[in-house]
């Protein structure tokens, strides 16, 4: 095993997944994050999506809205790779590496709704989407001053040599993160919802809200 | 005094802030696609300013994302918008229908031989050049297995450089040939994703 | 704030705040620039493979400086090793470091395959992700 420069992160260190230069680590916090985000991927893995049913005004009729076919076997898939995508932003020990799986949490959101014909969700789903092409402009930006100011990127490392990030690349990943999880940005979240399909529609808001826990542990580290 | 640093990252901020107020301003949503993509070259040049190896190698991952967003939405757009027919005739060079298909194989064998990501610039090059010329009908389907096989190809190569290291040989060669595969395949993309009917 | 068309202009505003405030604290409080990075880049413009020449033996140890040179025991022998093509193109002319980067080897390859894989792992996946969404577009409008 190889020297790390600080024994404790965040709190006490259960296990460490070291892949190169990328040392990923679960602490208690981070390794409830991976099993919350794990459950609630199993959870779209096995379940049958929810059907949603429409009354259409003045009848008896009953819309059922449901998600079949090439559509279900889509949007599992792309709420599969969200799971896995936020399984792997918890548990990152890197602070760009990070930041590469907070964008791939944005781009599979935008894909679990993209194949739904409702032209409110589409247009909320671009809107969203060309948001979350901003945001990795802060996000890449806030990692590159990092590297540039510290002269590294792990968290290890960081957390070693604390408060070592300068503030400013703190805001703008924060601020990263917020474009990328739709976070305060109600309008959209509130179209995206619109979309049929229980189990994935929620994968959007279990991501996002892991990722700011996450985020907050790791500026409260660095 | 301000290093040098300082002084490019002053630039490289008053750039982000130029961009954003491009998107602040513009209505448009297919500009506002466009300003996005151009708001990452900004994120590039914040990473290039750290001016190392490290620097190089995160500029490539920092350039994907921002294409394969641009892919995404621009789809999104199109679905959104019903512009899933072309409007016009599809773009028609007559020469290359009667171009021999063996300068197609010549530039994929010589993508081949430079492998690499150049040589996938240039085997896809090969591939667009068959397609624009010979209008075959599903290759999409196949461009796509294409491109997904050099993925878990690509997943192959990190897991032998992280549990067997000392075959790194092979996983260099397992990684150049991926990166063959998949740009090759995203070039060739150019030449079926024209949204034809009757190819 | 409840309007989807205004989000952009929205997330404009709060990121060129943040970006006018770090603009500002960089004026009164320059960031200083760490001298000891990880892959220094050194420039020797009398060898074939300029830009990108990390000295070294083919198929032997390379120094790297790497975060963590413990977690690769092989670090080093992507970055010398030259594919048979390259090393001749090397040895007839000066220009090899120019198209370096398309050669498998080298010290891009190196992070990018072997210290740093995990961000090209994530960086293929987002595309693959990507291409999922625009191919199952694009193919479910043609049925």
């Amino acid at each position: 095993m190889f020297e790390l420069p600080t024994s404790s992160i965040g709190g006490e260190e259960l296990f460490v997944l070291p892949f190169g230069d990328i040392v990923n680590y679960f602490t208690p916090y981070t390794g409830a994050l991976f099993l919350f985000a794990l459950i609630f991927t199993l959870i779209c893995i096995f379940s049958k999506p929810e059907k949603q049913l429409d009354v259409a005004f003045g009848t008896d009729a009953i819309y059922a809205k449901d998600v079949t076919g090439k559509d279900l076997h889509f949007r599992r898939f792309m709420a599969i790779a969200c799971g896995v995508a936020t399984m792997g932003a918890v548990t990152s020990g890197d602070v760009f590496n990070f930041t590469l799986f907070v964008s791939m949490v944005g781009i599979c959101i935008i894909g679990i709704v993209a194949s739904v014909k409702n032209k409110h969700v589409l247009n909320a789903a671009f809107n969203y989407g060309i948001i979350s092409m901003l945001a990795t402009v802060p996000l890449f930006g806030g990692a590159a001053i990092t590297l540039a100011a510290t002269g590294t990127l792990s968290i290890w490392e960081l957390s070693a040599i604390a408060p070592a990030m300068p503030g400013i690349a703190k805001a703008l990943i924060l601020v990263g993160v917020m474009g990328e999880g739709i976070a305060p940005f109600y309008a959209a979240k509130a179209e995206l919802f619109r979309a049929p399909g229980a189990p994935y529609v929620i994968m959007i808001h279990v991501s996002s809200l892991l990722m700011f826990l996450r985020v907050v542990e790791i500026m409260l580290t660095v | 005094m301000m290093d040098e640093y300082a002084i490019g990252l002053i630039v490289a901020l008053i750039a982000i802030i130029i961009t954003f107020v491009a998107a602040f301003r513009e209505k448009n949503d297919i500009h506002r696609l466009i300003i996005a993509d151009l708001a990452e070259v900004s994120a590039l040049a914040v990473i290039a300013l750290i001016a190392t190896d490290l620097a190089e190698a995160l500029i490539i991952p920092g350039l994907v994302v921002g294409i394969s967003e641009l892919m995404a939405l621009s789809e999104i757009y199109l679905v959104r918008e019903h512009l899933t027919h072309p409007v016009k005739n599809p773009f028609r060079i007559e020469v290359l229908d009667t171009a021999p298909a063996i300068i197609a194989v010549i530039l994929v064998v010589y993508g081949i031989v430079l492998c690499g990501f150049t040589g996938g610039a240039v085997a896809g090059t090969g591939m667009v050049f068959y397609f624009m010329g010979k209008r075959p009908a599903e290759r999409f389907a196949l461009v796509e297995t294409v491109s997904g096989y050099a993925w878990a190809l690509w997943i192959v190569a990190f897991f032998i450089f992280m549990v067997v290291p000392e075959y790194w040989f092979f996983a260099v060669m397992l990684a150049g040939g991926a990166i063959l595969a998949k740009v090759t395949a995203k070039m060739s993309l150019i030449g079926t994703m024209r949204g034809e009917k009757d190819v | 704030m409840a309007d989807i068309d205004n989000l952009i202009a929205i997330y404009a505003v709060i990121v060129i705040a943040i970006a006018a405030i770090a603009l500002i604290s960089i004026i009164a409080v320059p960031i200083g620039y760490e001298e000891t990075q990880l892959y220094p880049k050194n420039i020797n413009t009398s060898s074939a493979l300029n830009p990108y020449d990390r000295g070294g033996e083919p198929f032997g140890k390379t120094d790297v400086i790497a975060q963590y040179p413990q977690n690769s025991p092989y670090l080093g022998y992507v970055t010398a090793y030259l594919t048979p093509l390259s090393a001749l193109m090397a040895a007839s002319n000066l220009y090899l470091g120019t198209t370096i980067v398309s050669h498998p080897g080298g010290i891009i390859d190196e992070i990018l395959y072997n210290t740093r894989g995990l961000d090209t792992i994530v960086e293929t996946s987002i595309l693959f992700t990507a291409f999922a969404i625009a191919s199952f577009l694009f193919r479910r409008e043609d049925e």
